[in-house]
């Protein structure tokens, strides 16, 4: 494939500089040198999640203790069971309003910084970056101990003002409420960053020439901020779904998927399974339940990023 | 310790033919064993440090080379470990297992029966409850752990309940079992328990039994409906939750929830410590870690704890236990060396400094060491702990038993009991619901 | 500006910094909590009485002294920058390399790889720490804190990649051009023309593998067993967490020790972090 009568035909390819090989060839080491560039990141994610994955997969056709294989025996077996429709049930509420309410809070504090002098918006962009950048296992113990029933502190402020105590973690729906709550205090910091961003590069023109039209606030808001950030708010709804879903840490540490199992995640509750009760496969099976949703998640992301780009 | 000594004897022989028919240099000819231990990490300061000193100067005088391995069972992580073990095989080569633990790993597990009968030999038989969790088909799979294992008797302020409930613990459950009226014990039972937590509720201070995912809640459930002769899948086999003695157990709690703080429902292991040591909770279902931190930090509420017996029901009485087990991997590769330990450590002299070491809180899986005096001895108040040994006709049972080990371990995991309990009394379901639910539940664990 | 203006102007600035004092509140009440009970006697912890705000019975440096006295915090903390600045290099050094030959040598399968990439980043750590028991236990690194540097990576590399793939694709590829007719070979096309101008992006994206590695839970909770190989995060849980006692003073006490390396590393970067966020994409 060399060029005729170019030097690489006399001398020995190694010590001929790029700049004097033909342009097929050049093609041809790019690609060489493309996938050897991508060999640390093949063989990372290959050996570590790709073939994890699908044995996975794998362990989940099992029975209990792994001596046969049972097809789809163990998917059947879990959507039997009151629990697990529980699981998938609360899996599906959490995610929802904990990603609607991170963006709307999100969305409403990035609104409220940008309002803000440029000098002064530097401070609260930080402070309120610290849940997020705060080790999760670690500030969920913190909120353990806001929401102890014998130490509260919430319960300490509502007795003052009056309201009666709440069982945060001892009745079903205050234990979701609380599980959702650590989570929209986790990642709402991350949302306002990101929309903080994507207001600032709304270019100012369109807020000026609004202003001459006579428009306010909130149509500057309808009109302008929301189309312009249209398809950052739904990547970043989009990729929080994937990341909310896949909770582990907090409900471990605030519940234990408890009350009566009224906080499980697929996470949780496939963990429980594995190892406190020692079913390998049918917490494999619990947790490949969450792919079909991610799956058509990422379809939907790809897609939007695509298009966003196009 | 005749059977120890003639063992280092030829074990020592053996080291010392090794070695003479060497040549080179000593050190390497001596052919040291190696063996590492996953040993519980003991939550009673000062615990740890003296099974260590224990365990490595065994390891000196045997020659063998000790590496020991602290684990906690917080976060499961003792579970954890197990699993991961079990599934890379490789790791420890002893390793402590949690209470059901035995039962999902004892194919990789080396029997320990020769350790087993040895110790049965010399001291008696071990408890009905350790044995049914370390004896399973037909061998020792494991030996019952005498660090780690614990019982669920009464942590009692016995000053709340001599008086606003009019019941003197103190004078009912004595330091000296010679002492003990049969008679009144005999009254003990959940109906007289019942009428004294009300009185200690309208008192102001109420016992506090968790009823949530945690092993508080099996360790007393499981002995409330046992007494009452209520087993969720008996030793055959069968489903035999859907009983009149079941519903009756479950309206019996309806009743006694009224007593107890509306928050047991989503406490976890600490919750009711926290509630005794805070001064405000009158009697809980704990082994004496409550009574020790108090010690610590609020003596006033330590020196008035009493530990005593569970409450008699209509078929017997029995006590919530939590055993743990120590269990050699089948890749081990100095398996002898790892059964002489663990039988050196089972041994009554070394019992009796590791009880010392755990003030009191490692209940022995032999009954035979229910003679160490530091449960009559450790104060205030002095006596307190006396009872904490069964000395009574307490029956030791862990939920699930005595159905197959495969479904007591999920009959304990998935939290039948205190599911279905909650249900009625903090949901608000018909208990015959929810006592339908448990038979579906209990159909799904064994169609596993 | 007029006075209805400015008057409607302070009215807003007004709303906002109202606004903004409820989310401080929110954001900052629990490093708040946890800190004050940091300082708290046991007795006060454990007691019922008074205020649970403020230090009544006297603030103490006990946990403190007790944390790095009685525990192996040292050893936690050291092993936890031990294995971070390995799986942070590690990260950056794949990421940048895939990056570049993903949005630049375009090569049969580029785009299967690129996508592959992206699903990888769904699969969560619940789902995969069962099967990598087997595979770290054939390794033989059950129970050492390298097994971190091998894992973290493999859940950092696909989201950094992405992110980095983003910033090479808006460079232009005239300057490409231009650079390979000087004789530039793809090495320094990559430290001289990619790197610097990614920069943003590449702290973005260090950042990200610094937290995701120093926060890391289940898989040192799963992997590690003995004491002298934990982390901070496991590391703290598990030892000031015993049996049923749970040591509060210490554990807030750790807890905010730990999260200092992150607020810390993260004020000092921020703005370069949040720069680094207008290209490329999003995680909360």
């Amino acid at each position: 494939m060399s060029s005729h009568g170019s030097v690489a035909d006399v001398v020995p390819a190694a010590r001929v500089r790029p700049a004097r090989r033909g342009l097929r060839v050049r093609l041809r080491s790019r690609s060489a040198i493309g996938i050897f560039m991508c060999l640390p990141l093949i063989g990372l994610i290959g050996g570590l999640v790709v073939y994890p994955f699908f044995y996975s997969i794998y362990l989940s056709m099992l029975n209990k203790r792994e001596t046969a294989f049972v097809g789809l025996a163990n998917f059947h077996y879990l959507l039997s069971q009151d629990t697990f429709w529980m699981v998938l049930r609360f899996s599906f509420i959490f995610t929802f309003l904990a990603v609607l309410w991170k963006a709307i809070l999100g969305f409403t504090l990035a609104l409220v910084i940008h309002t803000l002098p440029t000098r002064g918006q530097r401070i609260w962009r930080g402070l309120s970056l610290i849940p997020w950048v705060m080790p999760l296992a670690l500030s969920s113990l913190g909120w353990w101990w806001i929401y102890e029933p014998t130490h509260s502190a919430l319960n300490w402020i509502l007795v003052l003002v009056g309201v009666s105590p709440k069982p945060w973690l001892s009745d079903p729906y205050w234990a979701k409420f609380s599980v959702i709550l650590v989570n929209i205090w986790y990642g709402t910091p991350f949302f306002m960053i990101t929309y903080l961003a994507g207001l600032k590069s709304i270019p100012q023109e369109l807020f000026e020439s609004a202003a001459i039209d006579g428009a306010g606030p909130a149509q500057r808001l309808r009109f302008i901020m929301l189309p312009m950030l249209k398809n950052i708010i739904a990547i970043t709804m989009l990729f929080s779904t994937i990341v909310t879903l896949a909770t582990f840490d907090i409900v471990r540490v605030l519940t234990r998927g408890g009350p009566r199992q009224s906080t499980h995640l697929f996470g949780t509750y496939a963990f429980e399974l594995g190892i406190a009760t020692g079913d390998v496969p049918l917490g494999a099976a619990v947790s490949l339940f969450m792919f079909p949703i991610l799956a058509v998640s990422a379809f939907f992301i790809l897609r939007g990023i695509r298009e966003s780009t196009a | 310790m005749t059977v120890q000594t003639r063992r280092n004897f030829l074990r020592a022989t053996a080291a010392g033919a090794a070695a003479a028919s060497v040549v080179g240099f000593p050190q390497v000819a001596r052919a040291q064993t190696k063996l590492t231990f996953g040993l519980w990490d003991h939550w009673v300061p000062g615990a740890n440090d003296v099974l260590k000193g224990i365990v490595m100067e065994w390891g000196k005088s045997n020659r063998v080379d000790i590496g020991i391995d602290f684990i906690t069972s917080i976060g499961n992580k003792l579970d954890l470990t197990a699993a991961a073990e079990y599934r890379a095989g490789s790791g420890h080569d002893i390793i402590t297992l949690g209470t059901w633990n035995p039962t999902l790993y004892k194919d990789k597990l080396e029997p320990v029966s020769d350790v087993a009968d040895t110790l049965i030999k010399q001291y008696g038989k071990f408890q009905e409850n350790a044995t049914y969790l370390n004896f399973q088909d037909g061998r020792w799979v494991t030996l019952p752990a005498p660090i780690g294992s614990h019982t669920y008797p009464l942590e009692t302020r016995m000053d709340y309940w001599k008086q606003h409930a009019g019941i003197d613990v103190q004078a009912l459950f004595p330091p000296d079992v010679k002492k003990r009226d049969k008679k009144k014990i005999e009254a003990w039972d959940w109906k007289m328990f019942l009428a004294g937590a009300k009185k200690v509720h309208a008192a102001g201070f109420p016992i506090g039994c968790s009823i949530a995912e945690n092993t508080d809640s099996n360790d007393w459930l499981g002995p409330l409906f046992a007494s009452h002769g209520v087993f969720p899948i008996d030793e055959k086999g069968n489903i035999t939750i859907e009983s009149d003695a079941t519903l009756q157990v479950i309206e019996y709690l309806k009743e006694l929830t009224k007593y107890m703080p509306k928050d047991i429902y989503g406490w976890d292991d600490a919750s009711n410590n926290r509630w005794l040591i805070s001064g405000k909770g009158s009697a809980i279902f704990n082994p004496p870690s409550a009574w020790t931190v108090a010690k610590r930090d609020q003596p006033a509420v330590a020196a008035q704890v009493w530990h005593h017996d569970a409450p008699r029901g209509p078929k017997a009485r029995f006590r919530g236990a939590l055993p743990f087990s120590w269990g050699i991997w089948k890749w081990s590769k100095n398996k002898q060396a790892a059964k002489d330990l663990l039988l050196y450590l089972s041994t009554k002299d070394v019992q009796w400094k590791l009880i010392t070491a755990s003030q009191g809180y490692d209940y022995p899986a032999l009954p035979a060491f229910f003679t160490h005096p530091i449960w009559a001895e450790i104060e205030p108040p002095r006596g307190g702990q006396y009872n904490y040994p069964v000395r009574g006709d307490e029956k030791l049972i862990v939920a699930g038993w005595p159905a197959k080990q495969e479904y007591g371990v999920q009959i304990y995991y998935k939290w039948l009991l205190p599911t279905m309990v909650g249900k009625v009394t903090s949901g608000g379901t018909a208990p015959k619901e929810a006592v339908k639910w448990a038979a579906k539940e209990l159909e799904g664990y064994k169609s596993r | 500006m007029s006075r209805t203006k400015r008057s409607r102007r302070n009215v807003t600035l007004l709303v906002c910094y109202g606004l903004i004092a409820l989310f401080m509140i929110f954001f900052l009440f629990p490093p708040y909590w946890m800190a004050i009970t940091s300082f708290k006697t046991n007795q006060e912890i454990e007691g019922l009485k008074g205020i649970p705000f403020f230090i009544q019975e006297g603030a103490t440096l006990r946990h403190y002294r007790d944390l790095f006295a009685k525990t192996d915090f040292l050893i936690y903390f050291q092993n936890s920058v031990m294995v971070t600045i390995p799986v942070v290099l590690l990260s950056m050094v794949i990421s940048v390399l895939a990056a570049y030959s993903l949005s630049r040598l375009g090569f049969a399968g580029a785009g299967v790889i690129g996508t592959a990439v992206f699903l990888v980043y769904l699969v969560p750590d619940s789902l995969l720490f069962i099967p990598l028991f087997k595979i770290v236990g054939w390794l033989g690194l059950l129970n050492s804190k390298w097994v971190l540097v091998l894992v973290y990576p493999a859940a950092i590399v696909p989201f950094c990649t992405w992110l980095l793939i983003g910033y090479f694709a808006s460079i232009p590829k005239e300057l490409d051009e231009a650079a390979l007719v000087d004789g530039a070979n793809h090495s320094q096309m990559l430290l001289r023309i990619f790197l610097p101008v990614a920069v943003p992006g590449l702290i973005a994206a260090t950042i990200f593998a610094f937290t995701v590695s120093w926060s890391g839970f289940l898989i040192p909770l799963a992997f590690l067993f003995s004491s002298d190989q934990q982390v901070l995060t496991t590391g703290t849980v598990t030892s000031l967490i015993k049996g049923d006692v749970y040591h509060w003073g210490g554990l807030m006490a750790g807890a905010l020790l730990a999260c200092l390396p992150p607020v810390l590393l993260y004020v000092f970067l921020m703005d370069y972090y949040i720069s680094g966020l207008t290209a490329g994409s999003t995680k909360g």
